[in-house]
């Protein structure tokens, strides 16, 4: 997009510096000529990039982009696998909690109770196996975890959701149909 | 997101520790990393450490000179918490001001939501302060589904600031 911006901007502007050159030619002397160019030049430039910006902030919504951020080793996690890990942990903190030497992070408490808020299907490893289908089409690690967190209803949701994956809607439309059709057999019956 | 790490680092066990019984080393190891992971709370990379997974290995002790403390390297995996810009998260609203709303997501207390990131929600001031649109109400209890914008590693308090909005469809209050 920002490459198209700068290509339409740069000939626009060529073609004001020979108008005012043509204008500074008939008038006095170069010299005077030459300035009014520059600041022409300038002020062109300073309106095309605001403008070229202001296009782009509007056009271009956040795009989620967690594998250009993701730590060294680490993989993503459903919030309905970390909920089964984390509940796991607790489990076990029960047993060692007699224990006054073990403590568990303050953060822990707080991850595990937005995980049980958050848990809508009845089997986390079920739910991976459905969404790894999507990865045949390019769909990130980190866009499948999304897709299972928001608990989506409609197609329509996950692409107003995920702009990364509306460039290729056409091609993803129907595996991702097909996905949440799965996913709502999946559903925990609430 | 929610992240497991496999993680590569060092635990110095006090020579007193030390038993004949490989079961208690292993016991000191993983508590030692239980301390670290507690008083560590966050990380820039990681996020909030919420929790130590499994130890995967734990390799040759060298015995430091001078303390008689032995040094295991050791691999474990963990689970942490980190806000991702283009995330969607749902947060509780635990404070409402003028200029926008104070969420909880998780582990993060402090993830803003501006007025100017709320399309149509005006605030209504009162004892009980709240954000109106014609359909919702956005007052403290709530939960709002956002999506983040941004987040901000405060390496003072060892925490993250995190910025949210509304500004998309599908968005906003959930019942």
């Amino acid at each position: 997009m920002s490459d198209k911006g700068g290509k339409g901007f740069t000939p626009g502007v060529k073609s004001s510096l020979k108008d005012a050159s043509a204008k500074g030619g008939k008038d006095d002397g170069s010299a005077k000529s030459k300035k009014t160019r520059n600041v022409q030049f300038a002020s062109q430039a300073k309106g095309g990039k605001t403008d070229g910006a202001a296009g782009k902030k509007e056009q271009e919504p956040l795009q989620l982009k967690v594998e250009a951020e993701l730590p060294k080793g680490a993989i993503c996690l459903m919030d309905c696998e970390a909920a089964d890990v984390l509940q796991g942990i607790q489990d076990q903190m029960v047993i060692l909690s007699k224990d006054p030497t073990i403590k568990l992070p303050v953060s822990f408490d707080r991850g595990l109770q937005y995980t049980k808020k958050n848990i809508h299907y009845t089997d986390p490893d079920s739910v991976r196996q459905v969404l790894e289908n999507l990865k045949t089409y390019g769909v990130t690690d980190g866009e499948i975890c999304v897709i299972a967190n928001v608990y989506p209803e409609t197609a329509d949701e996950v692409f107003a959701l995920l702009p990364s994956l509306k460039a290729r809607r056409i091609m993803l439309d129907d595996p991702v149909s097909d996905v949440l059709s799965e996913l709502a057999k999946l559903k925990k019956k609430e | 997101m929610f992240l497991k790490t496999e993680l590569q680092g060092n635990v110095v066990i006090p020579a007193e520790s030390l038993d004949a019984k490989g079961l208690m080393l292993q016991k000191a190891i993983f508590v030692r990393l239980l301390d670290d992971f507690a008083k560590r709370k966050a990380t820039k990379d990681l996020g909030y450490l919420l929790a130590l997974k499994t130890v995967e290995k734990i390799g040759e002790g060298k015995v430091r000179q001078h303390t008689g403390d032995v040094l295991f390297p050791v691999t474990f995996s963990a689970i942490s918490f980190k806000l991702f810009r283009g995330e969607i998260l749902e947060g509780v609203v635990h404070k409402v001001l003028k200029q926008g709303v104070m969420l909880r997501c998780g582990p993060i207390e402090n993830v803003y939501l501006s007025s100017s990131k709320m399309p149509d929600f005006n605030y209504v001031p009162g004892e009980n302060p709240v954000f109106y649109n014609n359909v919702s109400k956005i007052e403290k209890g709530v939960t709002l589904r956002v999506i983040v914008i941004g987040a901000k590693w405060l390496e003072a308090e060892r925490e993250f600031q995190a910025l949210v909005g509304l500004h998309a469809d599908y968005l906003g209050p959930v019942p």
